[in-house]
This record gives C-alpha cells, structure tokens and sequence, in this order.
C-alpha cells in the first residue's frame, strides 16, 4: 500500500536503519582505531593525491547539503519532508567526515578554507551552481532529479569505484564509504520513486529538466578528466608499487589495480551515464548527452 | 576519566565536538534506541475524558505548528550558515525538529485524529502563526543572527519551557514522547544562546536590532504561554508566570528587554 | 580562570571525586557521568557540582569546585565559569 511504502521514508525508519544500524559504534564513519595507511601518510604524492580527491568529495557533499536542505521547504508533501530532513543529515555527515578525513591525512584546521579552494575542481563548482540555482527557485521537481538523480547517481559511482580501490590497502577510508555508499541508496531510490508520478503530471517540466541534466552532465564529465589526467602518474606510481601484492579490485569488469587512468575514467564514466539513462528512463525522462 | 573529562578541552576542540554529528549519533543512540515514534512501546494509552482530549489534541496540534516552523526554519538557514560546523548542527537540528513533527503528527492519529493537518488548521494558536510568519521572513531575508534569535532562541526557549511544564502531569505515553524532544531543544536552544551571545560580544552593534526584534515577538510569545497555560489547565496566575519564567530569563541573560 | 596544571600536579589541595553513572543519557557515553538531572529547589548541589543555567543540567567536575573554575555544559554546549554569590557556587555563562 502507498500508506505503508511511504513509511519508508520516516525518520523512525531511518533512525533504525541508519545511525541505529550501520553507523551504530562507529569513528567518522569507521571503526574506532583505524588509520589511513602509513604508505600513504609517508608518501607526499600520495599524500596530496589523496587530499585533492577528498576536497572533491568535501565540495560535493557541501553541495548535496544545501540542495537537500533547499529543498525541505519545497517538498510537496510530509513523508518527502521527512525524507530531506535525514537526506539533509546524511550529506552533513559526509561532509564531516571527509572533513575528518583532510585532518587524518595532516591537513591542520586553520587550513582548510585554503586547501579546499586550492584543490577544488572548478568543474564540480559549476556543477553544484546549475543544481543550486534550481533549488534557490524551491523548484522541488528539477532539485530532486539534480540531487538525487544526477548528483547522488554520480556520487554512488564513484564511491564505489574508490571501494574498490581501497578495500584492500585502506581499510579505514573503505569503511567510511561504506556507510556513505547505503545513504546514497536511499537518496537515489528516493528520487526515483518520488519523482516518477511528479514528472507525469508535469510534463511541461520535462525540457527544462533534461537540459539541466545535459549541462550538469557536461561539468561532471570535465571533472572527471581533470581527475584522472591530474592523477596519471600516480596511479602508475601506485600500481608499479603494489603490482605485486595487490589483489584485484574488481569495478565493472576492470580490475582498477592495473588499468592505467584512461581505463579507469573511462569505465567510471561509462558506468555513471549508463545509470543515468536507465533510472532517468525509468521515471519518465531522455538522457541528454552534453555531446549533442 | 581524566581522558574524557569534558572540562579540559579546549574552547575550540570543545565547540567542534559538540557540534559535530559524530556527538549527535552517540548522544542520541542514550535516549532513543527502541523507542518507537519518541515513546517506550511497552507503554498503552490511558483513557480521557472528552474534555481532557479536547485540550491534549489542541496542545499538540500547536506543538506540530511549532514544529513545522522550526523545521522549515533550520533548514532554510543552512545554506547561509556562517561556517560549516554551524551548518552541520542545524541540520542535526533538521533531523530533531522533522522527528519531532513526525512524532507529534503520529500522536494525533493514536488520539483518533483522522486528518492531523485539518485539525491542526482548525485549532492552531493565532499568536504562534503569526510568530512563525516572521521568523520565516528572517529566514528568507538570510539574517542570521535574527534567524537564530528567533528560532534558536526564542522559539526553542518556548517550547522547553512549555514542553516541560506539561511533563510532570502529562499522560505517560504524552510524557514519554516530551522527554525524549526536551533533550534534543536543550542542545537547540544552547546552540542559539551562545551563537548569539558569541556574535553580541564581537558585533555589539546588532543588539540594537535584535532588541526590535525581541520587542516584536516577546508579545506573541507571552500570548502563546498565556493560551497554552490553558490548554494544560495550569489556571493559577503563578504557575502561568513560571511557564514563562524560563524563557524569561534567556531574554535577560542575552542582555534583551523584556 | 585558574590553571589545569595545578590539578594535574596536584598542587591545587582540591577534593578528587570518582564519578560514577548517574542515568544521565543525553551525551556520548565517554562524557554521561559528567552530567545529571537537576531534581529541583530541594536538590542539594555537592562541593563538585554546579547547576547550568540555560538547560538547568546539574554539571559534575573530578575535583572540587571553586569560583573562576571553566566547566562545560555539554548538552546546551555552554561555557560557563564557576563563580559565588550569596555564598553559594553557581555556574555563568560565557559567551
């Protein structure tokens, strides 16, 4: 029954999924006592690698913060209230603990501000601007497929990508995603079911929409060649180190401990526009490639 | 204990630990774990009288007002919070206010209230609506320091005071639920207090303002007491001044008029 | 504001306390036994306690209190400094 699906979206079911469940007994989101490596603590190109690549995930989560919060008061309804309200905490969590995350690798407090606007990719800023200006307009329809279609679909992607990388060699930081990865769950399939029904009574809403996707597509897409072009040499750093010993990390059928930076970007990329055209499809929209 | 001793942190380590969600998750999980929408489910409900349902619909239909607001309220003020860790408390404070709604809401359908939001419509509090109006306004004006006074301050201030007033005789399933939402308006209430009472310190110029403010929403704040005093059927003149006391002396201790 | 490392070399002369759990449940575990409800006017403060004034927790120190004191209230996330008046300790605000 709709009554009894919509339950789901309670703060009592997320309470006894979520901080009552998986984060129960947890450290910043891994278990108490754990560290980032010391092969990456001692490594300085390892090192600030692993500082730029969270100061994206710092920016990303900052901006899914003020989308869900933007979008509480938009919400047409109570339970989708009560959804944002624990979509607006968990992306606060995310932010604090890759916020945490900055300070476990040596970066001190009073420079953060200026780590972050150093690393920043100016892409991903200009992603978070085309979503924010939706939800700035309390337009909940768009701000619901950006955030939770758009952002939170690229956002499980590549937190499981890096899962895989770091099972192995990086317990800690695979812990904290872990718990990020389940939130994302719920924040994709909350913007897939919404929105369906919303959509087909709007469809004046669609053209807009999709084009907000098309250029939120493109910044992502730039975003992640920067990246991947930024890390080349160090991915082929880490792997010549741990060739050896590394056991394979599995991603979509590529094992990311011996594809070189183009396979990688490649096969995230691939993964995210794919998810992009299915769940988009399935509530009633086209994929727009930022090609066209 | 010397370890965790709470009173040898410094200021700062101090103000990120308690504004942090990792010190909300482990606050929380003390007073929350099993209960079910705020309440122990062992507890059953007792049986009213018409006119002491009659009251208790109208007190909590007004809670839900105050909740809503203070929902919509918080997180509106994220996006122009002053710093991240201000960021991240309001939106624990998102996720308390939207339970709390939540399980206020739920409590009017266990009293057989069949459509929550009509009753509350029908019996809402003309001095709470008007209240949540203008804290609203500040809201979307984006004025910080007038935000938090008025949510953080004033409001939470409200319903501490008016939630705990109604604690000692209220039902046990009533009292179950306020218990648990008066440990999450203490940390809301702090937070407001001491944000503000920071920002007076180094910007003494805003008090002025703020001063209006509190001029402005001190009366609808009496006139809800007054009403809610009520509702819960404190009638004589001294208990409905010690409902009000409390929130009294926050206003003084901020250095407001009264 | 007096000096934490006269406590901790114990030049101080101040009563230690043990403090032992007091159902106090709003706070991380690692903080609760520094906390507990205030029972009303009737309640009797001891040597080591202060009473906050924002939320009206009782605030419990490992030592003996005395004016100038800093303590913390952790669920309103106060500040406070220990000072007497009327020859009783009570906690103030510090914003």
């Amino acid at each position: 029954m709709m009554a009894d699906f919509l339950m789901g979206y309670s703060i009592q079911s997320w309470l006894e999924s979520c901080p009552q469940g998986y984060l129960d007994g947890t450290d910043y989101g891994h278990q108490a006592g754990e560290k980032e490596p010391e092969s990456l603590l001692d490594n300085e190109t390892f090192r600030e690698d692993a500082i730029r690549t969270t100061v994206q995930l710092i920016a990303g989560e900052r901006a899914a913060l003020a989308a869900s919060s933007g979008l509480v008061n938009a919400a047409p309804d109570d339970p989708s209230k009560m959804f944002l309200a624990t979509q607006t905490l968990d992306e606060a969590r995310h932010v604090e603990i890759f916020t945490q995350r900055l300070y476990d690798l040596g970066v001190k407090k009073d420079e953060l501000d200026s780590v972050i606007s150093t690393y920043v990719n100016p892409n991903l800023v200009k992603f978070a601007e085309v979503l924010l200006e939706k939800v700035d307009k309390q337009d909940f329809i768009a701000g619901v497929v950006g955030q939770n279609i758009v952002l939170e679909g690229m956002a499980f992607s590549v937190f499981e990508m890096m899962h895989a990388t770091n099972h192995t060699n990086n317990p800690k930081f695979a812990h904290t995603l872990s718990g990020t990865i389940a939130d994302e769950r719920r924040h994709v399939g909350f913007g897939e079911n919404r929105i369906g029904s919303l959509i087909q009574a709007h469809p004046e809403k669609k053209e807009e929409i999709q084009k907000m996707q098309q250029e939120m597509t493109y910044h992502m897409l730039a975003t992640f060649t920067d990246s991947f072009k930024t890390n080349e040499d160090i991915i082929e750093e880490v792997q010549a180190q741990t060739m050896n010993d590394s056991a394979p990390a599995v991603f979509h059928g590529v094992d990311l401990a011996r594809a070189d930076a183009r396979e990688m970007e490649a096969v995230l990329a691939n993964t995210v526009l794919g998810e992009f055209k299915t769940r988009l499809g399935r509530i009633g929209l086209e994929y727009l490639s930022p090609a066209a | 204990m010397g370890e965790f001793d709470p009173h040898n942190l410094s200021e700062e380590d101090f103000h990120a630990e308690v504004h942090s969600f990792q010190f909300w998750l482990e606050a929380v999980e003390g007073y929350l774990s099993g209960t079910d929408f705020g309440f122990e489910p062992t507890l059953t409900d007792q049986t009213f009288s018409a006119r002491e349902l009659n009251f208790l619909i109208t007190t909590i239909c007004n809670y839900c007002i105050a909740e809503k607001t203070a929902l919509e309220a918080s997180s509106g003020m994220i996006r122009f919070a002053p710093d991240p860790e201000s960021a991240i408390f309001l939106s624990t404070q998102v996720v308390d206010e939207g339970r709390h709604l939540e399980v206020f809401v739920h409590r009017l359908k266990m009293l057989g209230v069949i459509d929550p939001w009509s009753e509350i419509k029908a019996r809402a509090n003309q001095s709470l609506l008007k209240f949540k109006d203008r804290l609203l306004e500040l809201v979307d004006q984006q004025d910080w320091e007038a935000a938090i006074f008025a949510q953080n301050v004033i409001l939470e201030a409200m319903e501490f005071t008016v939630f705990q007033s109604q604690q000692p005789t209220a039902d046990p399933i009533t009292r179950s639920i306020l218990a648990s939402i008066v440990k999450d308006e203490r940390r809301h209430m702090g937070f407001g207090e001491n944000d503000l009472g920071r920002k007076l310190v180094q910007a003494p110029h805003t008090r002025r303002r703020l001063d209006q403010i509190s001029k402005e929403l001190n009366p609808l704040v009496l006139a809800t007491f007054t009403e809610t005093a009520s509702e819960l059927g404190i009638l004589h003149e001294d208990r409905e001044l010690a409902i009000s006391a409390n929130y009294l002396a926050t206003i003084k201790r901020l250095g407001f008029a009264v | 504001m007096n000096d934490p490392l006269e406590v901790i070399a114990g030049r101080d002369q101040r009563k230690r306390y043990t403090l032992g759990e007091t159902g106090f449940n709003e706070v991380p575990k690692k903080y609760r036994k520094f906390y507990r409800k205030w029972s009303g006017q009737n309640d009797k403060l001891a040597p080591n306690e202060v009473l906050c004034p924002v939320c009206l927790v009782v605030i419990r120190s490992a030592r003996e209190l005395r004016p100038g004191d800093r303590v913390y209230c952790m669920p309103c996330m106060s500040r406070l400094v220990v000072a007497m008046e009327d020859g009783m300790l009570l906690a103030k605000v510090v914003y």
